[in-house]
């Protein structure tokens, strides 16, 4: 829980009411409040008419011994059941990451705040567009487009609850009584089925950034039907409620916190700077290259990528490995960064990335999109086809760290400090789990400070999710961390743009940023 | 040095509010570093803080106007000393001189041909705003006759030049017009800054270099402060160092007394070299240039100039939006689309450049944003896209029907081709593409 106390936003209270008799005379929902009051210390009770309805019943079924179930949020709760007696009933909530590509659901046990299982699956929207633009314009484009966007995200959490409940097999759909979501801003929007239209037109404005707690039902999810569903704020269009969660895990945002920078490298790039009581944000749009894609041979990383090479600077002959040792296949995220450093070290391209057409080597020849050098032939291969990286590749390659590096150095300046001024690196996002710090350093898309420095925090959305679950402080630090952070519109002046043309060379056109770099 | 936005975000009550404009207290501050917000803006700022950022946030140098309604001239309120750190906001004007010796149908003449001095230049109008009339008869009558008909013609905001005799008898009636007074000298500026001061009008400080002008200033500042700084120029690269020590002490170093606009009179006798040196003029931060050429031969290139100066270096680097001409184009040339980002455009042109074979390049204008970036952002699809070739009148010089559009934008291809019925082409997605495309395509022209 990063040391917030475990609160969770859903819990029971027991209550033994004080019976009705002609001495206490006071109504039924009175007397529930007054006892209630005492238990929670909070003045603004909110009860739904339904629960109402039926309340002098429940009170009375079992000698005014009363379990309540309620969200409890900054001295406001909002009572979500009423059970007659006091036996004990199972009390779960899940928290879903909802990532572009990639959904993680984790079940949590409230009472003992611990997570009890996790499952992960593709987003189904994926059929909409591989990236968060092209489903907009599906979504905005299409007749229905945002209904059927919409449905195919709950179809997604469905089908992970359902994992997670076959896999449970004493927990019930209806034990689940509260759920936390994080996700960028799209994914926000079309989670709940608002539209997301102006978020990719200028001047780029999201509907909403504070989202408001809905009911499973509204939405169709395979929960209790009247389990609260609770969404992340965002900051603006591009920074979402995964970034704000991350903030929230990191500690960015306490008090005494050092500078630090966290980064998400993924396709928006998304990056948080800060200490304490600033914060500023951008998304640097970095594109997805390093995970494999707009890349001839990139993939993810799975079975037979290649994931780290050498290249003979006299020979120009490669060594490489790949992931479990299969057979070469193609080349992920950190084998690409290692391909890059080493072909610039052996002098195979120049800082700018161009090809050095004229090496005495076979490896390097002219192909459809020009330039191209040979990493594995096709009898090495498990697909039986040249794998090869193209002067294209490199360019995108260089594109894609050049916006991250960008992206750093714009948001120092805005606040008007430099790079040694930052204390802790915080690497998010998948790929933070397979990037060489070192490699990622030599091509430029890291800054050149001490490889000490560095963290790896993994998938911060899902895990600030969950501690939102467990505890309301928690919460209420990720609906002030959004209200706090300042987003950098990096489209606005020309600050992004010098900086990413000067980012566009191996390591950077500026070599006293990276003192420690030799290429 | 000026604050930083941090500087001003620790002064700020932190509440978050949004009730200033802007999302957060760091991103108000940061407008307010960059000068485009005001802490009155925030209900809820402290008086220390009002008491702290109200000193160190004034404008380094002071905004004066002269002239009022469509003839006001706004002077000051600069910030840099070289425009590509955040850019000059207020154009230099250029006052025109009009003697007073002159009279009659001469003078009416003269106000004509200042009047004329309107041209366009990429779509805008530049013109003089300012005319100068000068005391040189010496006579104080003659001068308020000049000066009400000139006010009563000239289409632009007034400066008063004369002794103190010819100011006293003439600013009075023409005081609603707002004219700058020139000048208020060691010698009469208690009398001239009473008649300012009395007449609401902004007036001269002219002293004989810096320090004699740094001292008026002082001593003039505690009277009134709707002033203009004259170096008394007796030397063009005099005064060029004068105007850049000035500027730079009032940005620098806050030194106050140099905290106005500046006003350079030129010396050279020849209109040729009178343009050329206040084009210096212009590029080292004078607000006002007062000449006497008066020519549109000899003004439209400064005023260009003026205007390049004066554009905001703060937007995306991109190209003109238009059709490019790729080697010896014939009608049988393709045409190749892309945005008007320079990275982009370039990439496209090396490359086509580099197939040997002709083309026609439309950048579209996307506000300088790439291909995929545009098309993200809805400004390089279907519509803006087609709007765009028609109204570029491309097809117009080619035989054929047919665009080639980047790869990456496929998607877009068949919208594009049912709203435009042109033959739309998807082309490679890299550039580095192009040739090894056009050789496919048009072997035909290959030279």
């Amino acid at each position: 829980l990063n040391g917030y106390p475990l609160k969770p936003l859903c819990k029971r209270v027991r209550l033994t009411l004080p019976a009705a008799s002609l001495q206490d005379n006071r109504d039924d929902l009175n007397r529930l409040t007054m006892a209630l009051k005492k238990e929670i210390k909070c003045t603004d009770i909110q009860i739904p008419l339904p629960l109402v309805r039926n309340l002098g019943e429940i009170l009375r079924t079992a000698q005014f011994k009363v379990t309540v179930l309620l969200s409890e949020i900054g001295g406001k709760a909002e009572i979500i059941a009423i059970e007659p007696g006091h036996a004990h009933q199972p009390l779960y909530g899940i928290a879903v990451d909802i990532g572009t590509t990639t959904v993680v659901a984790y079940l949590l046990d409230l009472e003992k705040g611990r997570v009890v299982d996790t499952a992960g699956t593709h987003n189904r929207q994926a059929r909409f567009g591989d990236d968060v633009i092209s489903r907009i314009v599906y979504a905005v484009e299409e007749q229905d487009g945002l209904q059927t966007v919409h449905q195919s995200i709950i179809d997604t959490i469905n089908t992970l609850i359902m994992d997670l409940l076959v896999k449970q097999r004493h927990i019930k759909e209806t034990d689940i009584r509260v759920m936390m979501t994080a996700g960028n801003t799209t994914m926000a929007h079309l989670f709940l089925g608002i539209n997301p239209k102006f978020i990719r037109l200028e001047p780029y404005i999201p509907t909403t950034n504070f989202y408001p707690v809905v009911k499973s039902k509204e939405l169709g999810l395979r929960l209790h039907p009247d389990a609260l569903v609770f969404s992340y704020p965002s900051v603006a269009s591009y920074v979402g409620g995964d970034i704000v969660s991350g903030t929230l895990f990191t500690k960015m945002g306490n008090e005494d916190a050092p500078i630090s920078l966290l980064i998400d490298i993924g396709t928006n790039g998304e990056m948080v700077l800060g200490a304490g009581d600033w914060l500023v944000t951008c998304s640097c749009s970095a594109g997805p290259a390093f995970e494999g894609s707009g890349i001839t041979f990139g993939m993810r990383a799975m079975h037979g990528a290649i994931e780290r090479l050498e290249i003979d600077p006299q020979t120009y002959e490669i060594s490489y490995t790949t992931i479990n040792n299969g057979k070469p296949v193609g080349i992920c995220g950190s084998g690409l960064i290692d391909c890059l450093a080493k072909l610039r070290c052996s002098g195979v391209i120049d800082r700018a990335g161009k090809f050095q057409t004229n090496l005495p080597t076979e490896r390097m020849r002219i192909g459809e999109a020009g330039p191209e050098f040979v990493l594995v032939w096709r009898e090495d291969t498990d697909i039986n086809r040249d794998i090869i990286i193209s002067e294209a590749d490199v360019k995108n390659l260089l594109r894609a760290k050049g916006a991250v590096f960008a992206g750093i150095r714009t948001l120092l300046n805005v606040v008007g400090f430099e790079l040694d001024g930052i204390e802790n690196i915080y690497v998010a996002g998948g790929f933070g789990n397979y990037l060489n710090i070192p490699d990622a350093i030599a091509i430029g898309l890291l800054p050149d400070i001490p490889v000490e420095k560095y963290k790896y925090v993994g998938n911060t959305s899902a895990k600030g999710a969950c501690m939102a679950l467990l505890s309301q402080e928690a919460w209420q630090e990720a609906n002030n961390l959004a209200g706090k952070m300042t987003y950098i519109e990096l489209s606005v002046g020309n600050l992004f743009m010098d900086e990413f043309v000067s980012s566009l060379f191996i390591p950077h056109t500026d070599l006293t940023l990276f003192p420690n770099v030799s290429l | 040095m000026a604050l930083t936005g941090l500087d001003i975000f620790k002064q700020l009550p932190k509440t978050n509010c949004k009730e200033c404009g802007s999302p957060t207290c760091l991103a108000f501050a940061m407008a307010m570093a960059n000068g485009k917000a005001s802490l009155d803006m925030c209900p809820h700022a402290s008086e220390a803080a009002k008491e702290f950022l109200g000193a160190a946030t004034a404008p380094p140098v002071k905004t004066v106007k002269v002239g009022v309604g469509e003839q006001e001239v706004v002077m000051g309120d600069e910030t840099v000393l070289f425009r590509h750190d955040k850019t000059f906001y207020h154009p230099t004007a250029l006052a025109i001189q009009i003697s007073d010796t002159l009279s009659g149908a001469e003078l009416d003449a003269k106000i004509e041909k200042i009047n004329g001095l309107v041209m366009d230049r990429v779509g805008q109008q530049v013109a003089i705003q300012m005319v100068a009339v000068t005391n040189c008869s010496k006579d104080a009558a003659k001068f308020k006759a000049a000066v009400e008909a000139v006010a009563a013609k000239a289409k632009f905001a007034l400066l008063l030049a004369g002794d103190l005799a010819a100011l006293e008898a003439a600013v009075p009636a023409v005081a609603a017009k707002k004219p700058l007074i020139h000048a208020a000298t060691a010698e009469n500026w208690e009398k001239v800054v009473a008649l300012a001061k009395a007449n609401n009008c902004p007036v001269v400080v002219k002293g004989n270099g810096l320090d004699d002008t740094a001292a008026l200033v002082e001593k003039v500042a505690k009277e009134y402060k709707e002033l203009v700084l004259d170096f008394g120029n007796t030397a063009q690269a005099k005064t060029l160092a004068e105007m850049v020590n000035a500027r730079r002490l009032a940005i620098k170093k806050k030194f106050r007394p140099f905290g106005y606009p500046m006003l350079a009179c030129t010396l050279a006798t020849d209109a040729k070299e009178e343009v050329v040196e206040a084009a210096t003029y212009v590029a080292k931060y004078a607000s006002i240039i007062c000449m006497k050429a008066d020519e549109k031969h000899h003004l439209l290139p400064l005023m260009a100039w003026r205007m390049n100066v004066y554009t905001d270096p703060q937007k995306p680097m991109a190209v003109e939006g238009k059709v490019y001409e790729i080697g010896d184009v014939t009608p049988d040339c393709p045409v190749y689309v892309c945005t008007n980002f320079a990275l982009t455009y370039f990439a496209v042109e090396g490359e086509v450049v580099g197939s040997k074979i002709p083309g026609y390049i439309v950048a579209v204008d996307t506000d300088g944003s790439s291909v995929l970036t545009g098309w993200a952002s809805g400004k390089f699809v279907a519509e803006p896209i087609y709007e765009f070739v028609k109204n570029s009148g491309v097809m117009d010089k080619v035989n054929h029907n047919s665009i080639v559009i980047p790869g990456y934008v496929a998607i877009i291809s068949g919208k594009l081709k049912e709203i435009s019925s042109y033959n739309v082409i998807v082309g490679p997605q890299e550039a580095v593409g192009i040739p090894a495309f056009a050789k496919a395509n048009y072997p035909q022209l290959m030279k």
